[in-house]
């Protein structure tokens, strides 16, 4: 009975509510960020206690931070576009600001600002967020996937330099398995590290998925299969079967479990080796996605903010982004980031934040190779469909598994056709 | 209650009044009616406008945070046509078929177990019902260990006892992958059929057993002719809410696999989510719902029949 | 009962190996759950090491859990969500069942069937417009949000559940009940209702149960700390980008649970009150 009562009431309310004026001219008491939890919890923390806090005592207004675990962001994003309602102010990665175009905001006189004051901005981090000429989101960094290694085990294997190429690593990676440290890179449905070397690997082999117009498959070439026969070796011949039922957690714990003695990862392993595994740590280091015939490739993860559209007061959005992206906050902000995010700004090249551990400075090294999944093709919902289907996943998957190269490829250009809408 | 009797002794012209509506309550159509209205009504609330909107979005090529364009039946002969689909339903029925019948059997026995006398039944029986309380989410990051190839307890034990020699791959290996997700499956619901078919078992008066006992009836006989039809009504309905339950598991495989290898684990609900929320296709996604919704509204029909006509 | 008491061989066989064969397939992990949430992590991370008993055993998870989260706010929200969503759903649920189950009226069967058909909506799908009903109603954040929701998942669980139990009371037991003057009301209340304490029971440990679970509702509509329940604080909290907490996952799953499962154990006993209550299927 009390829930009747208690459901009428807020009915009611709720009708009060939207018969009463929109107070649009006042200016907001507070606004609502939401945001993939960072792996670097010190990095939330400042933005929570110290930034919000210095925000509301210059201007009055309550920054309130929310935070969606990961993997959980493009659903609270999706929530919050389709009933337009919620926080103001979004987190987006990858190609979401192409996604959610219709609901963002226009930024571009914030981004010409913020590039003149400490940019230029890199060429490349505007696929992920310049939406049809206009800026829709503001990228704070890339969350970069390299190379994680064991130093003491590939010394072990007379390995003293990192394999600049794939076919070195393949090397390298037999002699170690043989000794009992075998590579572990995720083929699995996780959100990260598998399109993390996939579509590098793709790339510096010269395939492609769909061409620059969005409509011309290219799957289908002597490339990709270059590609695929290569990753099957790679597979068979240095890793374990359980890299095919991974997420995006397995080569972590199989790191700090001393099982694998190389992955491509973000740099959340050295981060909590430092933190948990001090002698693990000591023997860890970075290095850039190798080589292939075609070039070198890293995958664009481009952390940015993004305001709605039906956020009430887009002046005080937009005036929060100016101050939060105005050097004096986000070179702090930054450095409590432990470099885990590497600004794709000029002017940061030589931040402080990469003085105090040289070994993220591979992450500022690969950005210029960075690009978005399905690269070259646009950062479309068709190119998320492509990613959210695992479709280059799967194909290098189904080969580790046994499956011929030319059925994987036939498979996933059949697949990619009907995504792309393709003749 | 608004229903609630008036057994008032109060003025005779209330008391008339009373009698006759209580006439009128009395009616079976009214009666059931008045009962019905209130979880009528909260669900058509909260369930057929979701529903409608589910049906309608189906209908559309509908991305993200964007207007839709009214496609007809057209997401459906897509996915009519998408290989992977095919294998999305295979795996579903192979994973709701294998997971209810070792619910079903294994609830039955963990039910026939726990309905005997002996010390500490209580405790027994509230934690036999574990598996089922703690959180889903939970329980799964926990199985993610033990299925775990590197650090698997289960990989651990058998190479210690020398039953193998070469590791299992639980979650790498297509096959193996399908076969842990159905066993976590069951192990989160056989109690449930567990405590509920004991609650039907405890319906049953003792003296049939002995008198059929007396009659020379073997433990098997009393088991089939007695036991059984018995638990018949509570067993179907049970395995009914198990079998859409089970067809549209969600949170299990998403943690465990995320529906990998190569989709070898993806069922109708983690791939509708991933072609709704990860690519925004929310048409598409719906549309890749409601496939399952066919071969559910047979079952729950036929149930319906079945259990009307009792 | 069954057991005869012919030798000790077979009760054995009978009830002694298979609850010990369930016992330990249903409670092994939760004992992997005990053991991994008092290992520390390099014991936790190392495979060489016989991994079924700790070490060196430390509370530090328990402690973090406790000091570093809103693990007693999400205990509380939780018990708060669970117990009110299962007694509208057990309330709403019996009133549903009892005319479909023993009455004919017309239109019985198309309720019956419509209210399972309830399920049919998938759920990942749902809650767009279900968070768009919520936004409507002003509740983003707040405990009813989920009080409203979840009896959309419980009420035609419970409903068919109670129909099945209700089903099992003989009609002449009711009929005789009204030949004395009582109403309809009063001859479900008096006389059905108590024969099916042990189907009451059970709708309600399952209501109880799937509202402290639910994932995705909770997942969408309680986005702050503070309103927020234990699987959902649990996951959002204690999963950091590939990094997870898992001392600390694990001892939030323990404390979920088990003492849901004591209290549980009290109520089991009412199995058996509504079996001497209940004594006359014929």
């Amino acid at each position: 009975m009390c829930t009747r009562r208690e459901f009428l009431t807020t009915t009611v309310t709720a009708a009060g509510a939207a018969l009463s004026p929109r107070w649009a001219h006042a200016a907001p008491k507070a606004m609502t960020v939401v945001r993939e939890s960072s792996f670097i919890k010190p990095f939330d923390d400042y933005f929570a206690k110290t930034l919000a806090m210095e925000y509301e005592k210059l201007t009055g207004i309550k920054i309130v931070y929310e935070a969606v675990s990961v993997g959980g962001m493009l659903t609270r994003l999706t929530t919050v576009a389709e009933t337009k309602s919620g926080p103001e102010i979004v987190g987006t990665n990858l190609n979401w600001p192409w996604l959610f175009d219709q609901s963002l905001v226009d930024v571009s006189d914030l981004a010409t600002e913020i590039g003149r004051k400490i940019g230029p901005w890199h060429d490349n981090v505007l696929d992920a967020v310049v939406v049809n000429k206009k800026w829709k989101a503001l990228p704070w960094g890339n969350i970069g996937q390299l190379e994680v290694y064991r130093t003491d085990w590939f010394k072990e294997a007379g390995v003293t330099k990192f394999p600049d190429t794939w076919e070195d690593l393949l090397a390298a990676g037999r002699l170690l398995k043989k000794k009992g440290h075998p590579f572990g890179f995720e083929l699995g449905h996780g959100f990260g590290d598998n399109h993390g070397w996939l579509y590098p690997l793709l790339w510096s082999h010269g395939g492609r998925e769909v061409d620059k117009d969005g409509r011309t498959v290219l799957i289908d070439s002597d490339e990709t299969a270059k590609a695929v026969d290569f990753c099957r070796r790679f597979f068979k011949e240095t890793m374990l079967e359980d890299v095919l039922g991974w997420t995006d957690v397995n080569n972590n714990k199989a790191y700090f479990g001393e099982q694998i003695s190389c992955t491509n990862n973000a740099s959340s392993i050295l981060v909590v080796a430092k933190r948990d595994f001090p002698e693990i740590a000591s023997v860890t280091d970075h290095s850039l996605n190798p080589q292939g015939p075609k070039g070198r490739f890293h995958i664009m993860q481009a952390a940015s903010h993004a305001i709605m559209t039906h956020a009430p007061d887009h002046a005080a959005a937009k005036a929060f982004l100016r101050w939060l992206y105005d050097d004096k906050q986000l070179s702090r902000w930054l450095a409590a980031g432990e470099a885990y995010y590497a600004p794709f700004l000029a002017a940061y090249e030589n931040h402080p934040m990469w003085n105090p551990e040289p070994r993220y400075l591979p992450y500022k090294e690969s950005l210029k190779t960075t690009r978005l999944h399905g690269w070259p093709g646009p950062p479309s919902h068709a190119m998320s469909e492509s990613v959210a289907k695992y479709v280059l996943v799967d194909m290098f998957a189904k080969a580790c598994q046994g499956e011929s190269t030319k059925n994987v490829i036939a498979t996933a250009a059949a697949q990619l056709k009907q995504i792309y809408k393709a003749k | 209650m608004a229903v609630g009797p008036a057994s008032v002794v109060g003025p005779a012209r209330l008391a008339a009044r009373t009698a006759r509506r209580r006439g009128v309550l009395e009616r079976e159509g009214v009666f059931s009616w008045l009962m019905l209205a209130p979880g009528v009504a909260f669900l058509l609330a909260f369930v057929a406008y979701p529903f409608f909107y589910g049906i309608f979005l189906s209908l559309q090529d509908r991305r993200v945070a964007s207007p839709g364009v009214f496609v007809g039946l057209a997401n459906f002969v897509t996915l009519a046509q998408d290989p992977i689909f095919w294998q999305v339903t295979r795996n579903t029925f192979v994973y709701t078929t294998v997971a209810t019948l070792l619910k079903i059997l294994g609830g039955l026995a963990m039910a026939l177990v726990i309905n005997q006398h002996f010390r500490g039944r209580n405790l027994a029986r509230a934690f036999l019902l574990l598996p089922f309380i703690v959180p889903t989410v939970l329980s799964t990051v926990a199985w993610m260990w033990i299925l775990d190839p590197t650090f698997s307890v289960i990989n651990w034990t058998l190479l210690q006892t020398g039953l193998v020699t070469q590791t299992f791959s639980w979650l790498g290996n297509a096959t193996l992958a399908m076969v842990s997700i159905i066993g976590v499956n069951t192990w989160r619901g056989v109690p449930f059929y567990g405590i509920t078919l004991l609650a039907g078992l405890q319906t049953i008066s003792p003296d049939l057993y002995e008198a059929a006992a007396i009659d020379g009836a073997s433990v098997t006989q009393r088991f089939w002719y007695i036991t059984l039809p018995v638990l018949k009504p509570v067993l179907i309905i049970v395995t009914m809410f198990s079998v859409i339950f089970t067809f549209s598991d969600f949170q299990l495989p998403y943690v465990l696999t995320h529906g990998g290898p190569a989709n070898a684990t993806h069922l109708f609900a983690t791939w509708a989510f991933d072609i709704g929320m990860s690519a925004g296709q929310l048409g598409m996604g719906a549309a890749v719902a409601l496939a399952m919704l066919p071969a559910l509204s047979l079952l729950i029909v036929a149930l319906t029949l079945y259990l009307r006509r009792e | 009962m069954m057991a005869g008491g012919r030798g000790l061989g077979r009760r054995f066989l009978r009830l002694y190996l298979p609850l010990g064969f369930f016992l330990v397939a249903m409670l092994f992990p939760f004992y992997w759950m005990a053991i991994t949430s008092i290992k520390p992590n390099r014991e936790l991370y190392n495979p060489r090491i016989m991994p079924l008993i700790v070490h060196q055993p430390v509370l530090t998870h328990y402690v973090d859990l406790l000091d570093q989260t809103n693990f007693l706010t999400w205990t509380y929200n939780t018990l708060l969500v669970a117990v009110v969503t299962t007694v509208v759903s057990l309330v709403l649920g019996t009133m549903m069942a009892y005319p479909l189950a023993r009455t004919n009226f017309p239109g019985a069967a198309i309720v019956a069937i419509g209210v399972a058909a309830t399920y049919l909506v998938p759920q990942p799908l749902l809650f767009i417009p279900m968070s768009d009903i919520i936004n409507r109603l002003d509740l983003g954040n707040t405990l009813s949000a989920v009080m409203l929701t979840y009896p959309t998942l419980l009420i035609p669980f419970c409903a068919w559940l109670l129909m099945g139990y209700f089903k099992s009371v003989p009609r002449e037991l009711e009929e005789a009940a009204r030949i004395d003057g009582a109403s309809r009301f009063q001859a479900m209340v008096q006389i059905v209702l108590p024969l099916c304490t042990p189907g009451l029971l059970s709708a309600g440990i399952f209501a109880f149960t799937l509202a402290q679970n639910e994932f995705l509702y909770a997942l969408i509509f309680l986005t702050k700390s503070d309103v927020r329940t234990v699987p959902v604080g649990a996951i959002t909290e204690l999963i950091r980008g590939d990094v997870f907490y898992w001392g600390q996952l694990m001892a939030a799953a323990l404390l979920g649970s088990v003492p849901v499962a004591v209290i549980y154990s009290f109520f089991v006993d009412y199995y058996v009150a509504g079996l001497t209550a209940g004594s006359v299927k014929s």
